[in-house]
């Protein structure tokens, strides 16, 4: 067990090294020279360099990218071209609210694939398989952008039962922060939950097709102890798999979501960075996001060997 | 000069209905187990408590990077920021200069010195007393540290404090549009000493006008309270909460619903339906920005002022203003919207397309092929670019757009290399700002290449008059050349749009899209 968390430990930190490199060289071939741009026409050429120097962009590139990587890996992502504080300090400020937003929608997504997905395997054909199909299909058609303005209109605007967007920390309300949190969860749900249904479905068929289940049937198990101890405990490792690999999509797909509903997260902070070619930030962002990745990769590895006594890492 | 734009928001794409409906009878199923029983927040209860006044809410779409206001270029941050600190003289709606920190001002016999008399009953948000040193100290930090504004103030020689309640500004040059220098935008605000020397006037700014800055909390919010000790008289609000919200439809959503009280996050294409929602009030006003085209004058095909003059009249502005920005705009031949200061009423141009392919083959130009360079960043001017190529076709010109990242738009428009561009300017006040370094033949912004001598005569004397009248008189000159020897072709003033709840009272929606709060209140 340590050997393999030491080896994941030396694999990621060669993932984002490379992350931070290639992010670092992507955005400076990103044509146009963000103290230039946000000059705009109106150009003053001392101005110019004395803004310049100021955000230390006139220093020599690969000196930029030693001072960057020698920073970060002290925590210092350097500091916003644009407010000038720290970016380790904006990431912080930022990450609760989107692994709660995260969370929430995969939550939402789980209370919705799985049942969905097993009673749909399970009766395979009938009225419900078909409408969990449709809600799958619709779910994975429909973009989160347009599918979270529909709510909005529909729950805060038509109806009048939560608000339209916004951000209450829970420690002023608990209930405020729930009521914000419930339409871009929903939005999130919906489009995670819907991938996850057809998973969950194909993999609960093909585990009441194995012998297993054909086995332990024939011992004159009752089928609901059929379906929990043998076939769900099966069919759940290609899931977990899938809602691994779901979460880190997820946390791609919040920086929409987060837009529509003004999520004060991660996703929010990327999108202004970006608007304003404020590019410690856009890094900072993407460098998070890939520690993220791996940490959850690690988590669904590890939870193989707590659902299948077969895989051990030791 | 576009230093900000106003955010552009993801549009609802449409989908089949029937899709929408299976959607939304799914999700009643779901979500009423979800609903937490709690109501929908009205705005005024929220988290900045408010107290006697009650509190404002303003949905704004994107947030402050900063709050020093000699250092930010962000609207987001002026928005805020506009109440907070004051400048020696400030816009009123119709764009004049009115009294704000000066209560009066000066100008000598040689035009080289101006003085301003400042009020003596203006204390900081922290208590100490404004005097002449902080406004010395101010511009002095503008010029020196070379800010962002330091551009406005190159006749400037130096600021001076004759006493505690006047300071000289010492030109070597006569520069009759130093009252916009000083005073057009928050961007030239006074600032305490102590609150830059401390280093926190980026996130706990110090100023002196109607409202305190009390806090703000990224990617959600800034509340303001009210001073009251407020030179300009007594504030009728408690504060402002402002929320950043940048989608458009969750905005006006929350507007509808009373959680917000005002918002100016409108889509162009939903102008009209505000303007004739009831239960709102909505106002929209030509602002003081513009947009144009600037044929390259050094280069043929528009090295021929005949080619010119067919592009003039090729163009449908009322289709191209409509196609770039819906209702929100107003379609202006010259810079300065209709009816305002220094304005020039003359329109010569309407859509001829016989006359234009005459011009074109007198000059023996039909068929030219042209490249008409737009950006990405603004992307009216993508749509603005293909109905102008549209409308140009029929006359006999073809015109390819093309559209560039704002970085390598910005360097191609510094070499020259193109045969047309699409932009605007934003916030000018004085007439100096909008003509003369886009027009005078040394202009920093004449990338156009234009030169006409009478031009050149009428600028530099609008620069040195002091009279408005003998202004009015020399930039009215200048204006018809530039549009007769289309230097630009101007296209449309962009509407400011805002809408507010009906409890609020003694709002007024400024052209330079300066949002104050002072003679604000809340009914009911």
């Amino acid at each position: 067990m340590r050997r393999f968390l030491l080896r994941r430990a030396v694999q990621a930190a060669v993932v984002l090294l490379g992350v931070a490199v290639i992010t670092f060289s992507l955005l400076q071939l990103v044509p146009g020279d963000p103290v230039r741009i946000a000059m705009g026409t109106r150009f003053d050429p001392e101005t110019y360099a004395a803004l310049r120097e100021r955000s230390g962009l006139d220093r020599p590139l690969p000196v930029q990218l030693g001072d960057y990587l020698l920073g970060a890996v002290r925590g210092d992502l350097g500091v916003s071209f644009r407010s000038g504080a720290p970016v380790t300090e904006l990431l912080l400020q930022r990450l609760p609210a989107t692994l709660a937003l995260a969370a929430a929608g995969l939550l939402v997504g789980l209370l919705v694939a799985l049942p969905l997905g097993v009673v749909s395997a399970v009766k395979q054909g009938s009225k419900t398989d078909g409408a969990a199909t449709v809600f799958s299909q619709l779910g994975i058609s429909i973009p989160d952008f347009w599918m979270g303005i529909m709510f909005i209109l529909l729950f805060a605007g038509t109806l009048g039962w939560l608000p339209s967007a916004g951000y209450v920390s829970p420690l002023d309300s608990v209930t405020g922060w729930l009521s914000h949190l419930v339409l871009p969860a929903v939005t999130i749900g919906v489009v995670t939950g819907s991938i996850l249904t057809r998973f969950v479905r194909a993999s609960v068929l093909e585990s009441l097709g194995q012998d297993y289940t054909r086995t332990a049937r024939s011992k004159g198990l009752p089928e609901s102890l059929v379906l929990r101890r043998h076939v769900l405990r099966n069919a759940l490792i290609p899931v977990v798999t899938v809602t691994g690999l779901q979460l880190a999509t997820l946390l791609g797909g919040v920086i929409v979501v987060e837009f529509v509903f003004a999520w004060p997260g991660l996703g929010n902070l990327v999108f202004t960075a970006v608007q304003g070619r404020d590019y410690p930030v856009v890094q900072g962002v993407v460098l998070l996001l890939a520690v993220l990745f791996l940490l959850v990769n690690l988590l669904v590895d590890l939870a193989y060997s707590a659902l299948d006594p077969r895989i051990s890492y030791s | 000069m576009v230093d900000s734009a106003p955010g552009e928001c993801l549009s609802a794409a449409m989908r089949p209905r029937r899709a929408l409906l299976a959607l939304t009878a799914t999700l009643a199923l779901v979500l009423p187990a979800c609903d937490t029983g709690e109501g929908v927040p009205e705005a005024g209860g929220g988290a900045a408590g408010g107290g006697e006044g009650g509190t404002l809410v303003a949905a704004i779409s994107s947030e402050p990077d900063q709050l020093d206001p000699h250092n930010t270029t962000a609207y987001a941050s002026f928005q805020v920021l506009e109440n907070v600190f004051d400048t020696l003289v400030q816009p009123t709606p119709e764009l004049e200069f009115e009294p704000a920190l000066a209560e009066s001002w000066e100008t000598s016999d040689d035009q080289l010195t101006w003085t301003f008399e400042l009020r003596d009953d203006v204390t900081w948000h922290n208590g100490r007393a404004f005097s002449a040193e902080d406004v010395v100290y101010s511009f002095t930090r503008i010029i020196d540290e070379e800010l962002s504004n330091a551009y406005r103030f190159t006749s400037v020689v130096e600021v001076r404090a004759v006493d505690d309640d006047t300071v000289e500004f010492l030109l070597d040059q006569p520069t009759p549009n130093l009252l916009a220098n000083v005073g057009s935008y928050k961007g030239v605000a006074v600032v305490a000493r102590e609150n830059v020397e401390d280093g926190s006037i980026g996130s706990q700014p110090v100023g002196t006008g109607p409202f305190r800055f009390e806090s703000l909390t990224p990617g959600q919010g800034a509340v303001l309270s009210r001073n009251d000790e407020y030179w300009g008289g007594d504030v009728a609000l408690g504060g402002v909460e402002y929320r950043f919200i940048p989608e458009s439809v969750a905005a006006l959503t929350s507007l509808r619903s009373g959680e917000v009280h005002w918002t100016d996050n409108v889509p162009p294409q939903q102008v009209q339906t505000l303007l004739d929602d009831d239960t709102l009030v909505a106002e929209s006003v030509p602002s003081n920005d513009y947009w144009y085209i600037a044929p390259n004058h050094t280069r043929p095909p528009f090295d021929d002022e005949r080619v010119r003059r067919a592009l003039a009249l090729g163009i449908d502005r009322e289709a191209v203003t409509r196609a770039a920005q819906f209702d929100a705009a107003t379609p202006n031949q010259t810079a300065i919207p209709q009816g305002r200061p220094f304005s020039v009423d003359y329109a010569p141009y309407e859509r001829d397309v016989a006359e234009a392919r005459r011009l074109l083959e007198e000059a023996g130009a039909v068929g030219t092929t042209v490249d008409l360079m737009v950006t990405s960043e603004f992307p009216e001017t993508v749509t603005a670019a293909e109905v102008v190529a549209g409308q140009l076709a029929e006359v006999g010109l073809t015109v390819q757009p093309r559209v560039l990242g704002f970085g390598q738009w910005l360097a191609e428009q510094g070499e020259g290399s193109f045969d047309m561009f699409l932009l605007g300017w934003l916030a000018n006040i004085d007439p100096d700002d909008y003509y003369y370094a886009q027009h005078h033949s040394t202009g920093a912004n004449n990338f156009q290449g234009y030169s006409n001598p009478e031009v050149d005569a009428a600028l530099d004397a609008g620069r040195q008059a002091t009279e408005d009248a003998e202004r009015e008189q020399f930039y009215d000159t200048a204006v018809r050349r530039i549009v007769d020897d289309v230097s630009y072709l101007y296209l449309y003033n962009p509407d400011v749009v805002q809408a507010w709840r009906p409890e609020v009272t003694g709002y007024t929606v400024h052209p330079n899209r300066a949002i104050r709060w002072r003679d604000v209140s809340l009914d009911g």
